[in-house]
């Protein structure tokens, strides 16, 4: 492989395979500390996704990788390698920008061609290439148009296809989805794990949309202020969320007060504001709670474990409706704050106005710090 | 072009409106067949009044006639001029909007003083500075103790100077504005994708700025091509605007022969640009962010690139410097040291005690008041009947409205010379030549374009929908025109009136040939009076008033344009 390209550094895939950041900080003048020591291990063929609100700190972390930013401080690691402070040429890297970043000037093959041409590899290696890659992301036919003519779909197809034909190390992806209409971002999502499973591409996608990252991901880290909150498969993040920040940004959430009143027997008793009780496993609580009498902890209930039911502990008055299909979301006045609750369009809805007793599900509870 | 990317809207106009229309349409079709194309025609009939039908033409293709050899001058001159206001324009436009270092923000505003520089006496300036026995050849002279005349740039070289400093703006505004808008996405995703610095360089920055360096290229080329003034004071005269000159009063048909002649050029000219104009200019949409901007780190390169910025920057100023030195300077007092040795308030004191002194100055504000006004009235019609309604010819308007834009002053002054030496309808039966009014006439020419281009680049930014909102709403076309168009595309016809309005005050090629007499000189043509006869304080006095009028002129613009930016998206 190596001979075929060579290249000693730039882009054969197969010789790296892990992507390390080591205590990896950044700041800037005026923002601040954008990325705050962060640790990351990435496997091998990985599909591994950055998550977190605008502002945390994922592009810039994806930057670094790329080596379009210089960490303040830290280390990035190809493999053995120490990469910190490679110029981006030098990393074997492809990436795909949000806004695509096509070259204007060249027509979609030569678009494609281009970190090929860079490299010098032959004409006869380069068409090639070119047309295998074109083929994979689905345009065989488009080679010879001018990226101007393209739909913005087929402008991220070519974006993708010009990151892949380099063979990189490391696909890095920044919110390519961003800029597309809902139809074309389903389509998009099943392509982009086609390709991953096909080429095996050790790949660092960064999105702000946490269903994007829970259907995609093998892994997800996510991001708030600059700091890693959880690192773990997305099933986990959804279910057992770290921190009451993992626990409000992925999926409809409510996070309520409340404190330890019983301990016995592995199971944990809270008692929340309105006096109501609740039992779980003391199991049921994110690594780093420490339970003991009288502590504050905060109950994370997802809204599809509230159910309407007329012997719940929770008083509450039905305050706003929105009917989406599959069920309707409610949101309820109760005695504990305003909750969010899921009402399956199999149970009779309640109208606006009227008071209902809201039931937790009990196994569904899990518990983080204040 | 609205933001959608649908051609602006047509709008439909009720039947009355048509008659209207029409009866508009004639008068347009009328004062541009009068006053631009009809003079053109008239020099062109006039070139062919000669012994055969085409003999005024012969010469040019005669290597050895003076028609030739002038014409190759131009051709000459206007190349070189590209080459070096070009290396200059993209040098300082790819230094101060890519890389970072001290004083770069007052950089930026000093690279454009070169458009404050009044015509004539800009020239003059520069002719002081470095022509013969100018104040650098003498210092060089004392310097190295040789004879000063050495270092003097002369002819061509002194022409090729003046031309690099004045017409680098062309390449600096254009690559500077492309280089604005790209993105630093293209350039990272080069990087990510393998390319080293240089070939990121040579295979994605240059080719995005051909665009705007082809645009700055082709108006630098038009504007040599029609220069006159630097040919004029640093002696070339093998070039074919001095040869109209020359040639108006004495030989006609030869002087017409090369109008029509030069005329083709810069049509030529005229149609690539706007043919370019819509073409190949790259623009990416990048998501927010500030652009990077390279610190510079290596001292030695910082020192370079320093000394740069200040070399360059001080060759802007010094003109301009120089003139506000001579403002000062005691009339014939400069002889033979590099600078003027005695000073003095008189010129100044004159300007306000004598009583004709401000006659120049009244002279050209009036002129160009006069001249400014009825290219309001034709631009803006203009602009409105190609922009918003569908008559036809309209193509044929806009190509007429644009001509005199492209041609050079000197043929402008030429063809009315001819067109109005005798009565016709369009000067009312009168000899306009000799009278006040051809030169107010020649500006409203020159300068409608101006105010043409401004209305119109605003009309078609103008979102279509507002005026349908309008007349959704019940107005009527009038009323959705005075209240909803007028108001938005003010700000273009402000900036095109204030445009026209400099260049009224500092027009000199077009005045020198057609002025009438003393009585009704303006500015320039005071300032060239006083330069021939040695009072060249005087005369910088005159010239710092144009540089204070363009200057508040600029400011007048800033503040209209901040006023006017209602950005409004669709």
């Amino acid at each position: 492989m190596d001979e075929l390209l060579g290249s000693e550094h730039q882009g054969e895939r197969r010789q790296v395979t892990v992507l390390t950041l080591d205590a990896l900080s950044k700041s800037f003048q005026r923002a601040g500390l954008v990325v705050d020591s962060v640790n990351l291990r990435i496997e091998d063929g990985e599909f591994f996704t950055l998550l977190g609100p605008s502002g945390c700190g994922k592009s810039t972390i994806l930057r670094m990788i790329a080596g379009l930013e210089e960490p303040t401080s830290g280390r990035i690691l190809f493999g053995d390698r120490d990469v910190t402070f490679d110029p981006p040429n030098q990393r074997g890297i492809g990436l795909v920008f949000q806004n695509y970043a096509l070259f204007p000037h060249l027509t979609v093959a030569r678009n494609v061609a281009f970190g090929l041409e860079v490299r010098k590899t032959s004409a006869e290696e380069i068409g090639k290439r070119v047309t295998a890659a074109l083929t994979q992301v689905q345009l065989g036919t488009l080679g010879a148009a001018r990226v101007d003519q393209l739909s913005g779909g087929q402008q991220q197809r070519v974006a993708l296809a010009r990151a892949l034909v380099i063979r990189p190390h490391f696909l890095l992806l920044d919110e390519p989805l961003s800029n597309l209409d809902a139809m074309l971002r389903g389509e998009t999502r099943a392509m982009l794990r086609a390709v991953h499973n096909e080429s095996g591409v050790t790949t660092i996608y960064v999105t702000h949309d946490q269903e994007e990252a829970l259907g995609m991901s093998d892994r997800i880290a996510v991001l708030n202020g600059g700091k890693i909150h959880q690192v773990a498969a997305p099933q986990e993040i959804y279910e057992r969320p770290a921190t009451r920040f993992v626990a409000g940004f992925i999926g409809r959430n409510n996070a309520i007060e409340a404190t330890v009143t019983g301990l016995q027997n592995g199971n944990v008793t809270i008692q929340f504001s309105n006096r109501s009780e609740l039992t779980l496993n003391s199991g049921q609580r994110a690594p780093g709670v420490e339970l003991a009498l009288g502590k504050k902890v905060v109950a994370c209930i997802r809204a599809e474990s509230l159910c309407i039911s007329d012997d719940g502990p929770i008083d509450g008055i039905l305050a706003d409706i929105e009917y989406a299909g599959s069920g309707s979301s409610c949101i309820v006045q109760s005695n504990t704050g305003d909750l969010k609750i899921e009402v399956p369009t199999s149970v009779r809805p309640p109208s606006r106005g009227e008071s209902v007793h809201l039931k937790i599900a009990a196994p569904a509870v899990h518990l983080v710090e204040p | 072009m609205s933001a959608s990317g649908i051609p602006a809207g047509r709008t439909f106009l009720p039947r009355r409106l048509k008659l209207t229309s029409a009866g508009v349409l004639l008068v347009l079709s009328l004062v541009l067949w009068g006053y631009v194309v009809g003079p053109l025609i008239a020099t062109f009939q006039r070139s062919l009044a000669g012994e055969g039908l085409l003999s005024e033409y012969k010469p040019f293709l005669d290597f050895g006639s003076v028609q030739n050899e002038a014409m190759r001058g131009s051709l000459w001159i206007s190349f070189l001029s590209v080459i070096s206001a070009g290396v200059v324009g993209i040098f300082l436009a790819v230094l101060l909007n890519r890389w970072d270092f001290r004083f770069r923000k007052l950089y930026q505003a000093l690279v454009l003083v070169p458009i404050a520089l009044p015509p004539l006496m800009g020239v003059k300036a520069f002719y002081l500075l470095f022509g013969k026995a100018g104040t650098f050849p003498q210092l060089l002279g004392q310097w190295f103790h040789a004879n000063s005349a050495d270092f003097a740039l002369t002819g061509l070289a002194g022409v090729l100077l003046v031309h690099t400093l004045t017409m680098y703006p062309y390449f600096y505004l254009s690559v500077a504005a492309s280089l604005a808008q790209s993105d630093d996405s293209l350039e990272e995703a080069a990087y990510s994708l393998g390319a080293s610095k240089f070939q990121t360089w040579i295979r994605v920055l240059l080719p995005m700025l051909t665009p705007p360096i082809v645009a700055g290229a082709l108006l630098t080329f038009m504007s040599s091509m029609a220069s006159y003034t630097a040919p004029l004071l640093f002696e070339v005269n093998n070039v074919m605007t001095v040869q109209i000159a020359n040639n108006a009063a004495t030989q006609q048909s030869l002087a017409s022969a090369v109008a029509v002649v030069l005329a083709l050029i810069s049509v030529v000219f005229l149609i690539v640009i706007r043919g370019y104009e819509d073409r190949r200019i790259y623009r990416t949409q990048s998501k927010g962010g500030s652009r990077k901007r390279h610190r510079v780190t290596s001292p030695w390169v910082k020192v370079i690139l320093f000394t740069c910025a200040l070399l360059s920057t001080l060759m802007l100023i010094l003109p301009i410097a120089m003139i506000f030195l001579l403002a000062f300077s005691k009339n014939y007092s400069w002889r033979t040291a590099p600078l003027p040795s005695e000073y003095t308030m008189e010129n100044w004191v004159r300007l306000f005690s004598v009583s004709d002194a401000w006659a120049p100055i009244r002279n050209s504000v009036e002129m160009s008041a006069i001249a400014v006004a009825g290219a309001v009235l034709l631009g803006v019609t203009c602009a409105y009947v190609v922009a918003k309604t569908r008559v036809r010819g309209k193509g044929v308007i806009d190509v007429a409205m644009m001509l005199p834009w492209a041609l050079p002053g000197t043929v402008v002054a030429f063809n009315l010379i001819v067109a109005f030496a005798r009565p016709s309808a369009f000067s009312f039966g009168q000899v306009l030549i000799g009278t006040y009014w051809i030169v107010p006439l020649a500006y409203f020419i020159r300068f409608s374009p101006l105010i043409f281009r401004s209305t119109s680049s605003s009309l078609s930014q103008l979102d279509p929908s507002l005026e349908e909102a309008a007349r959704s709403l019940g107005a009527t076309w009038s009323t959705s025109f005075r209240r909803v168009v007028l108001p938005l595309v003010r700000g273009g016809i402000a900036g095109g009136v204030l445009l026209a309005f400099v260049a009224g005050v500092g027009e000199f090629v077009a005045t020198i040939m057609l002025f009438p007499k003393l009585k009704y000189r303006p500015l320039s043509i005071a300032i060239n009076d006083e330069l021939n006869v040695g009072r060249w304080g005087t005369a910088a006095c005159l010239g710092v008033v144009q540089v204070l009028l363009v200057l508040a002129v600029v400011v007048l613009m800033r503040r209209v344009e901040d006023r006017s930016t209602i950005t409004h998206s669709s």
